[in-house]
């Protein structure tokens, strides 16, 4: 099966810092893939760059076949790539439901179908729908930034984090949907601090180090590789 | 005159002076919200409003009504262009480069005034010919209505379209977070453009709205007339679009109190006077937002 996303060799700078140092990954159809590592792996300057919001120094990405690399950030989403940032980032001075408006910001006005499929998800944003986002609670916001994020019916959907600064309830339930998500055929791309919790609900995962990779593949071997135990599951190893 | 028609004088005059501030305020407060810049070639866009408004019908012998688009439509497009000219070029880079190169804009459009114009006034036919109207024993001048009519429709435009299609919620997403603006898919290019077409245009019918309070063009009218403005943006709370109403209104009314004492010449002393109380007590003025540093 061809590859949706296929990052080839990609290096970014942060002002004279070599942030990412050549990374190569690929995300396909119907996948759902993430990149593990610790803080400062690299992690979120890559799932930016594939937005659009960072320019890569040298590389090559490139979405259902076309060069996105020089794209601009509004181009991509329209080409059906979604990204919920680090932190959630939904608009806290709008309302819930401005803010999933905006989701649907490419497509003009949200289709009362999508909205419909929206609340279904995520049935606290109903309730909540007049309310300001900025109200919310951070796994409320977490629902918000995902339901907008689906608004724009990306063919992917990158998330940078969503279990963070989460109780391990929530952080059950965010992962719960992001399963749900996967079985409905959207294809993911996952960046997580938690290994263990992204080893087991993906496919595939690339292991990031100091903006390499310097690990890779099937989510279920990895779990149980010594390697990735001792380093990043607190395992004996 | 009885004390209660003096009063009601002294409001009528505070509130035409105010709703223009207001008017110019809105485009200081949309363009701080929109990409954090104090943008001081704001008034002198009211300046050139005023000569374009004078050339059309002094020189063109333009219908008022003509001369009133040609103003605003004018005023726009400068706007828009010093946007792209003088700022765009700049993004990304520190925040002191940009307010820099906007006083920059201010010296060079009042100096191309100049040596376009002279330096001498030109006086400005009248835009308005409407008769006072009588309004409980008190005379209401044809221009106090127009003016007033004229911002509160605009004020009420403006409000709609910030809070009711897409465009302005937009404008207010790339205020609140411009990076996740751009991952929902708006263009800020476009939106920042749009932004400076709307606060140029408000400032168009401000010049316009002045122009029928002070007949005169002069290459250095913008400055105080954009210095106050900036104090009642500051007021109501800079980002904030009913903040500058309320604060424009204020100032408005302010000076418009202390003519009524007999203290005229302190009238733009109080005005700044305001400003230092306002930035001593409360920073985020009126109706401000707590300030986040962006991270």
């Amino acid at each position: 099966m061809s590859a949706l996303l296929q990052v080839d060799s990609i290096e970014v700078f942060y002002g004279r810092i070599r942030a990412v140092k050549g990374v190569s990954f690929e995300v396909r159809e119907g996948e759902i893939v993430s990149l593990i590592g610790a803080n400062g792996a690299g992690k979120s300057t890559i799932l930016k760059t594939v937005s659009g919001l960072i320019r890569p120094k040298t590389g090559k990405i490139e979405f259902l076949g076309q060069d996105i690399t020089k794209a601009e950030p509004h181009a991509i989403v329209r080409r059906g790539i979604a990204h919920v940032p680090e932190g959630r980032r939904v608009f806290a001075r709008m309302s819930v439901m401005e803010n999933i408006e905006m989701g649907a910001y490419v497509h003009g006005k949200a289709a009362e179908e999508e909205l419909e499929n929206a609340f279904a998800r995520f049935p606290r944003l109903r309730e909540r729908r007049r309310q300001l986002a900025g109200t919310l609670s951070g796994g409320e916001q977490q629902m918000l930034a995902m339901a907008r994020a689906l608004m724009s019916k990306p063919a992917l959907m990158m998330m940078d984090e969503p279990s963070m600064g989460l109780s391990p309830i929530l952080v059950e339930q965010i992962f719960d949907i992001i399963s749900e998500l996967r079985a409905a055929g959207t294809t993911i791309l996952l960046v997580e601090q938690n290994a263990n919790k992204a080893l087991r609900i993906t496919d595939r995962t690339y292991v990031l180090e100091t903006g390499r990779v310097t690990l890779s593949g099937e989510s279920r071997t990895l779990l149980e590789s010594d390697e990735v135990k001792r380093a990043y599951l607190g395992g004996k190893g | 005159m009885s004390l209660l028609e003096t009063i009601f004088r002294q409001i009528l005059n505070g509130l035409q002076s105010g709703s223009i501030y207001a008017l110019v305020a809105l485009g200081y407060s949309m363009v701080y919200g929109i990409i954090t810049l104090l943008n001081f070639a704001h008034g002198d866009i009211i300046m050139v409003g005023a000569y374009l408004a004078w050339l059309a019908m002094a020189r063109l012998a333009l219908n008022p009504i003509f001369a009133v688009l040609v103003a605003v439509l004018g005023c726009t497009i400068l706007g828009m262009a010093i946007e792209k000219v003088a700022y765009k070029p700049l993004r990304g880079s520190p925040r002191i480069s940009l307010l820099i190169t906007a006083i920059g804009v201010s010296y060079f459009l009042e100096n191309a005034a100049q040596m376009i114009f002279g330096a001498s006034s030109q006086s400005i036919p009248a835009i308005i010919k409407l008769r006072a109207i009588t309004l409980g024993g008190v005379q209401i001048p044809g221009t106090a209505l127009v003016t007033l009519l004229t911002a509160g429709a605009s004020m009420a435009v403006l409000t709609i379209l910030v809070n009711h299609t897409r465009m302005g919620r937009a404008m207010r997403a790339v205020s609140e977070d411009t990076g996740a603006a751009q991952l929902m898919g708006v263009n800020i290019s476009t939106t920042i453009s749009f932004t400076f077409a709307l606060g140029s245009a408000l400032a168009g019918i401000g010049s316009v709205l002045y122009s029928c309070a002070y007949p005169q063009a002069n290459p250095t009218m913008g400055a105080m007339l954009g210095l106050k403005a900036f104090v009642a943006a500051v007021l109501g709370g800079i980002g904030s679009l009913p903040g500058a109403m309320v604060g424009g209104f204020a100032i408005g009314l302010a000076e418009a109190f202390v003519s009524a004492v007999g203290l005229s010449a302190w009238k733009d002393g109080v005005v700044f006077a305001i400003l230092i109380v306002v930035l001593l007590v409360r920073p985020t003025g009126l109706l401000g937002k707590p300030m986040h540093e962006k991270v």
